[in-house]
């Protein structure tokens, strides 16, 4: 029993401790650059392509091609989070809202005395008035038959830390919320065609897309730049109704509180494909997205429809930076039975011999839309939790709470000596110009002499 | 040659930069008054025309001009020079000027050089955010630079008072010492290196707020870890570290100090190591 109590003793001591939530954020920052300088999500094979064997391979074992959701990243911000609540509760709540205690004002590094005319009584209402004036809250407690002054100024800022610490916690708890009830996805839909959103069964057609993009002339030569990016879409939603809405960068729709944004845009492909003269229906009548792959009926042969080139310069045959549609063609790549045989440029209209009587002519473009959606029932709360965060740091950066203890004894029937001391939560050198202004403003009130101090 | 008044405006503050610069580096130095009287007003001056420069800017073009690296590192050497103005005249810090100049004419005329000419904004770029979102992350970058500064001030102190102790004969004589003794004590640098932070470390979460704001409106999810998130993000996370080491007696100064250090260069990484060197949603390049 007492074993376990020693355990539970450590435990506390060390994850209420500020320094190991430092050694943790460490970790959570180092964690974070890893993800910022190795590329995220890529195929294993691109890590093998960019690195070295060895550090490829860590980087796989260590889920460091997709960080932030790896054990380590979540076991990290688990750790904050635990340590987070055993410091605000063990550590910050007691010792923040200190009780009103007399103290050795000489032992305090921010303490002035002096001497002044008037009884104690007199001074010590004196002085409340001017605290008071000052913004400081004063309160009188008696010990041990001395009368002491306290004063606070904003007193309330010392749950700054615990705003700040709240903050954080909503924000986790979000996320949380995301990952056990929300989903997201994407999809690209060529004009003309529907889909159905797998989570949501929303269907959504795609009536048309259109884009702007701009030449502009910069002082290193042409650029092409892109002004707008607008998809007409029919959604019909949970009520059955069908209806019309715009789709642009920036501003998505909200369909049943999923929301749909314009993500990216591409260009589909329709083929005519004929075996000795005779058209494949099939093949012919499907539109293919970039990446996607046509296999040839009964061989091993398949034809990879790799990129859309809207511009090729009639002269040298090779695609241009133009991403506006003049003299487009595709890049097609060719395999068989898995090993690359090559790859071609083909003109829009331009047929290409397959082999085995097969023939494949690049026949029209169809635009389509890439969408991403998002359902996130968190992000009302991390929205909350940002702002509660955002709060606690201004509350502790901006609002100082810093005490004032003073005591005025009677030297004499006609004569009093005031000592004064200031602790804040931040330490003295913070508040050292603060109070060494308000010793100033005391002692001219009381037309102290400056030398005692 | 006629300069576009824009351009005549850059020529002017990083005139003004560069001189005031050398003016306050050598007041730094020798402490001598004159030194100083001609330094804050080019301080002044350079950073008035900066802010002109860019409202003159969208006035000619009407494109909003913080959306390109010309544009945001001219913001940021403006505010860092502006952070400091405040800094300077609220708590007497004139000294530090020549530093900061210096790294204000650095990046503007770094700026200069990404400089294309007139571009409209890309899709993602047109939302009233970019216009709230780069001002208050540029800024919050500006606050760290000036506590960057400080903190190198800070660590020059510590490490050359240390030395003299352990050497000079008689410390109140040596000039080194005397040169020491008129910069302000190491608890008022790190009180001021604690202010400058206290501006940075509040902008630079609204920032990353109003960016979440806007990358939700953009690309759909407020957070995608995209690498110039990531990399404020651990900014944020090495400026929350010396906030907290700030909380205890102990760390506080030296080693809060040198976190300072640390985060400034995960500022810059963050501001153009990743612009330039990886690409990611945010590489606004142009
Ligand atoms: C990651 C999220 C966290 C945030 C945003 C945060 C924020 C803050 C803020 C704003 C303060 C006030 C600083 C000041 O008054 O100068 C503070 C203080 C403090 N925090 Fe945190 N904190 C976090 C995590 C933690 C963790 C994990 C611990 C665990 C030990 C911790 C322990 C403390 C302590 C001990 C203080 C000082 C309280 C005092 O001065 O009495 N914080 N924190």
């Amino acid at each position: 029993m007492s074993a376990a109590r020693a355990l539970y003793g450590e435990f506390v001591r060390t994850f209420g401790n500020v320094l190991f939530a430092v050694s943790l954020f460490v970790v959570w920052g180092f964690l974070t650059l890893v993800g910022v300088i190795v590329d995220q999500g890529q195929e294993p094979a691109a890590y093998f392509q960019n690195y070295a064997a060895p550090i490829a391979r860590a980087i796989l074992r260590l889920n460091f091609d997709d960080v932030y959701h790896s054990p380590w990243y979540v076991g990290i911000i688990g750790l904050i989070l635990l340590s987070l609540a055993v410091c605000t509760f063990k550590r910050v709540i007691p010792a923040r809202l200190p009780a009103l205690r007399p103290v050795n004002v000489a032992k305090i590094p921010l303490h002035d005395a002096f001497e002044t005319a008037g009884e104690a009584e007199q001074v010590r209402r004196r002085l409340t008035r001017i605290l008071t004036a000052r913004g400081w809250q004063v309160r009188e407690r008696i010990f041990g038959g001395v009368e002491w002054s306290f004063g606070d100024k904003h007193n309330w800022a010392r749950r700054g830390v615990l705003v700040a610490h709240a903050g954080f916690v909503i924000i986790a708890a979000g996320t949380t919320l995301y990952w056990a009830r929300g989903f997201s996805g994407e999809f690209a839909l060529p004009a003309g065609q529907t889909t159905q959103v797998r989570q949501t069964h929303a269907l959504i057609r795609l009536d048309k897309f259109a884009y702007r993009i701009d030449p502009i002339m910069t002082k290193s030569g042409m650029v092409y730049q892109p002004i707008d990016y607008v998809s007409k879409v029919t959604v019909t939603g949970r009520d059955g109704v069908p209806k019309r809405y715009t789709v642009r960068v920036n501003h998505p729709i909200d369909v049943d509180g999923t929301l749909y944004y314009q993500a990216s845009y591409g260009f589909g492909m329709r083929f005519l494909v004929t075996r000795r003269g005779r058209r494949d229906a099939a093949l012919s009548s499907r539109t293919f997205l970039e990446g996607d792959t046509l296999q040839l009926p009964g061989t091993q042969r398949s034809i990879l429809y790799e990129r859309f080139a809207p511009t090729v310069d009639k002269q040298s045959g090779m695609p241009t930076a133009d991403p506006r549609v003049n003299d487009p063609a595709v890049v097609l790549a060719a395999s068989e039975g898995g090993t690359p045989l090559g790859e071609a440029l083909v003109p829009l209209g331009a047929a290409v011999d397959l082999g085995d009587g097969w023939r494949l002519t690049p026949r029209r473009y169809v635009l389509y839309s890439g969408f991403q959606y998002r359902y996130d029932p968190g992000a009302p709360l991390v929205g909350i939790g940002a702002f509660v965060l955002l709060a606690g740091l201004v509350i502790s950066f901006y609002f100082l709470p810093a005490r004032l203890f003073v005591r005025v004894d009677e030297v004499s029937p006609r004569r009093s000596r005031v000592g004064a001391a200031a602790t804040t939560v931040k330490g003295y050198d913070v508040f050292a110009s603060e109070f060494d202004r308000l010793a100033a403003t005391l002692r001219r009130e009381f037309g102290a002499e400056p030398d005692i101090g | 040659m006629r300069l576009p008044p824009d351009e005549l405006l850059i020529a002017i503050a990083l005139g003004a930069y560069v001189l005031g610069a050398v003016a306050l580096m050598f007041y730094f130095f020798a402490r001598a008054e004159v030194l100083r009287k001609i330094g804050i007003p080019l301080a002044i001056l350079g950073c008035a025309a900066q802010f002109a420069q860019l409202a003159v800017r969208f006035e000619l073009t009407h494109v909003w001009p913080l959306l390109n690296l010309y544009g945001s590192l001219s913001l940021f050497s403006a505010m860092s020079v502006a952070i400091y103005i405040g800094f300077a005249f609220r708590y007497r810090l004139w000294f530090a000027g020549g530093f900061v100049l210096a790294l204000a004419a650095i990046f503007l005329a770094y700026g200069v050089t990404w400089y294309e000419g007139t571009m409209p904004p890309v899709p993602s770029l047109q939302s009233y955010w970019a216009k709230i979102h780069v001002p208050i992350v540029v800024s919050s970058y500006a606050a760290f630079l000036v506590a960057f500064v400080f903190s190198c001030i800070y660590l020059l102190k510590f490490y050359l008072e240390r030395r003299l102790h352990g050497v000079a004969p008689d410390p109140a004589t040596s000039p080194v010492e005397r040169w020491l003794n008129a910069l302000p004590s190491l608890a008022q640098l790190d009180v001021i290196v604690y202010r400058a932070i206290a501006i940075g470390l509040p902008l630079i979460s609204i920032g990353i707020i109003t960016g979440a704001m806007w990358a939700k409106e953009a690309w759909g999810a407020y957070w995608q870890w995209d690498p110039k998130e990531t990399a404020a993000l651990f900014s944020w996370i090495v400026y929350l570290a010396y906030m907290h080491l700030h909380t205890r007696h102990a760390w506080r100064g030296l080693r809060t100090s040198w976190v300072s250090v640390v985060g400034f260069i995960s500022i810059i990484f963050c501001y153009l190591g990743v612009n330039i060197w990886i690409s990611g949603l945010h590489s606004y390049k142009v």
